[in-house]
């Protein structure tokens, strides 16, 4: 069995386990007991509404939330109350409790139980009623979903289990089965309708799991609460996972090694033809990891070669080996040299503008992993198998590019990169302003709808560099300023003639005063930075203000670790300090837009 | 050293271990509740590497009690 499916077994608790559940019990209570004494004000408070009890999570989901650096608070509302939570969130957490973040787990056993017990025995007639409930619970939702602002987690219920029903003769069975994936497919149709829910799949996590191995019929009796402590951490784990994910930013670029790693064998030594890479085992297990590599890659996760080889070696194998899957054109960046990796690998961030933290280090040597851990500890580093059986699922199981959404722009980053490949080629060969000129770019300024919702917030939470104000937001807050009446969002899509780079810049206005705009947030790609796509943003929003009777903008910058390229942006635009660590300008001071870009 | 098992219910509990006893049960002990008595057979069961039946939780309705429990368990230092 793998490591994340711990074997419980049915005469009880492993011992592994049981040290697990009772260090997270241990440290869940210590932290309770310190709040309480020095009444530590949480900094994310999470609350769980459950059609079970779901008390026994806490401890988990509290342990998990602690290790991963966040402060947190966790409440349950009273036991299967989810409906009262969707449509009164405050009285079910109490009044001076209101959660960041509302994860909703039910189980069909408890929401559907007469029309799974109907079907289970052969009626069929007991679906129609069955949906028709589930409708109901995602109207709730809906509504909390309106009013509520947080991050709002639901659960996908797991495989049922009725204890009065024979789950295991055939019959019933596959009537079970049946059910669940009908009730299933309909909620996810329910669900992708809603905007800005988040799925805790506990049908993915049971099956992970086991079912046998995660119900515990004697609390399930005692204290309707269904699950093993084994499988409520696995839950716990897979609840931090994605709290986790809705804020950090997500890892951009992998850093991969080339001997025993994009293939078998070394190829200084054993030349193209002794390398293995091929249909059968072990090259097998090679062309898998590759095919693994470039489908992250078409999500727009960026491939990179840092490798001790002959430069001349490595790019024979990708030209001349016919059990290559990844080309040459696949790669976004490399560094193929003698040099030490933990040199080199700043080289290959900032030739892709990306910062090293946003890098992910492969290699099948545990001397260049240890070495790039003291040396780039912001860098995440996967020691490769030995076996390369096990090549793919470790690197598979290291998590490394969780995200929620895919968006558009992900997919397609790697080519821009590839594109702007081709950009600074042209640039080499003219100068500054001949070649900006050149470039033909375009920007469209628009007010973002709700299918660039997901892209903006994105945006908001992963710019580091060029971002007047790093002021993060989750997409559920995006939605609120679009349907306040003082905020105003220009988003902005920026074109030239070697391609599209998707929506790269954002800028949030406030009206703070009748004639006075307030520039919240300012942020462009670094994709599209060098451009004076900056200049050109600001001025439109000038000119909208300006038609709109706003003769004044103010604006601020608040320094980060990373955020320097913006740094000089209001007083290159001719704002000037006012009090406190504002800048103003009068719209009609503000600087045109540059020639070179068209601006629509 | 404080014994493990009055030592286990002041944690679990959150309650002063010298306001336990043997005599100490869901009764005369508010922090016992429900929820409480769940976390406990957890807690007892990953601390002893033990497996209680459902006859043996209902019957935990005292600290001497417990005690007794895992002693017929086979666990003797407590």
């Amino acid at each position: 069995m793998s490591d994340t499916a711990p074997g419980v077994t049915a005469s009880g608790p492993q011992p592994n386990e049981a040290k697990a559940a009772l260090e997270a019990r241990n440290q869940w209570r210590v932290w309770e007991k310190s709040v309480a004494r020095h009444a530590t004000e949480p900094a994310f408070r999470l609350g769980l509404a459950a059609s079970f009890t779901a008390e026994s999570l806490v401890p988990f989901v509290g342990a998990e939330l602690l290790q991963m650096g966040v402060s947190p608070a966790v409440w349950v509302a009273p036991y299967n109350q989810i409906f009262q939570v969707c449509l009164d969130p405050q009285a079910a957490f109490g009044a001076d409790r209101s959660p960041d973040a509302i994860a909703i787990l039910w189980r069909m056993e408890d929401l559907l139980t007469p029309e799974l017990e109907a079907f289970a025995s052969g009626d069929r007639t007991a679906l129609p009623s069955a949906l028709d409930k589930v409708d109901e619970l995602c109207a709730a939702i809906r509504a909390l979903r309106a009013a509520f602002p947080g991050i709002l987690l639901v659960g996908v219920p797991p495989f049922p289990y009725l204890h009065h029903v024979d789950t295991h003769s055939l019959g019933p069975r596959s009537n079970l089965g049946h059910f669940h994936r009908k009730v299933l497919s309909h909620w996810h149709d329910l669900v992708d309708d809603l905007q800005g829910l988040h799925l805790l799949d506990l049908d993915a996590a049971q099956r992970d799991f086991g079912a046998g191995h995660s119900i515990d019929h004697r609390k399930w009796y005692l204290y309707k609460q269904p699950y093993t402590d084994a499988f409520l951490m696995h839950l716990a784990y897979q609840l931090g996972r994605l709290l986790q994910l809705l804020r950090k930013e997500p890892k951009k670029c992998l850093v991969l090694d080339c001997d025993n790693t994009l293939w078998g064998g070394v190829v200084g030594e054993e030349g193209v033809e002794g390398l293995q890479l091929g249909d059968e085992f072990p090259g097998k297990a090679y062309r898998d990891f590759q095919k693994l590599l470039l489908g992250w890659r078409n999500q727009g996760i960026l491939l990179t070669i840092l490798s001790k080889n002959n430069p001349a070696d490595v790019w024979n194998v990708f030209d001349s080996h016919d059990g290559m899957v990844l080309t040459r054109e696949h790669i976004s960046a490399w560094r193929i040299d003698w040099n030490p990796k933990p040199e080199n690998l700043p080289l290959i961030a900032a030739e892709l503008n990306i910062g090293t933290d946003s890098l992910v280090f492969l290699d099948d040597s545990p001397f260049e992993i240890e070495q790039m851990r003291l040396a780039r500890p912001e860098v995440t580093c996967v020691l490769l198998p030995e076996d390369p059986a096990l090549l793919v699922e470790t690197v598979k199981r290291s998590h490394l590019f969780d995200r929620l959404e895919i968006t558009e722009e992900d997919r397609s980053r790697a080519d821009m990169i590839a594109q702007e490949r081709r950009r600074i080629e042209l640039k080499d060969r003219i100068t500054g302003p001949q070649f900006l000129q050149s470039l033909g770019l375009h920007l469209q300024v628009f007010e973002p709808r709700p299918e660039h919702l997901s892209r903006v917030t994105q945006l908001l939470n992963k710019t580091n560099q060029f971002n007047l104000t790093t002021l993060r937001r989750t997409q559920e807050e995006v939605k609120r300023l679009l349907d306040a009446g003082t905020f105003r969002l220009f988003a902005a899509r920026v074109e030239d003639r070697f391609g599209d780079y998707g929506l790269t810049g954002l800028a949030i206005v406030q009206q703070v005063a009748p004639a006075v705009w307030y520039v919240d947030t300012f942020l462009l790609s670094c994709r599209v930075l060098g451009r004076d796509i900056e200049t050109a943003l600001l001025a439109f929003v000038a000119q909208e203000g300006a038609a709109l009777g706003v003769r004044e903008l103010q604006a601020r910058f608040s320094p980060t670790r990373k955020n320097a390229p913006a740094a000089n942006f209001l007083p290159g635009h001719g704002f000037r300090p006012s009090q406190d660590g504002l800048w103003t300008i009068e719209c009609d001071k503000v600087p045109p837009r540059p020639p070179h870009i068209k601006v629509s | 050293m404080a014994d493990r098992i009055i030592t286990l219910f002041a944690e679990t509990l959150d309650v002063p271990s010298e306001k336990l006893s043997e005599d100490s049960s869901p009764d005369n002990t508010p922090e016992w509740d429900s929820l409480a008595a769940m976390n406990l057979v957890s807690v007892i069961e990953d601390t002893f590497g033990v497996e209680l039946s459902t006859q043996e939780i209902m019957k935990m309705r005292s600290i001497g009690i417990v005690r007794q429990v895992l002693r017929d368990k086979g666990i003797t230092d407590v």
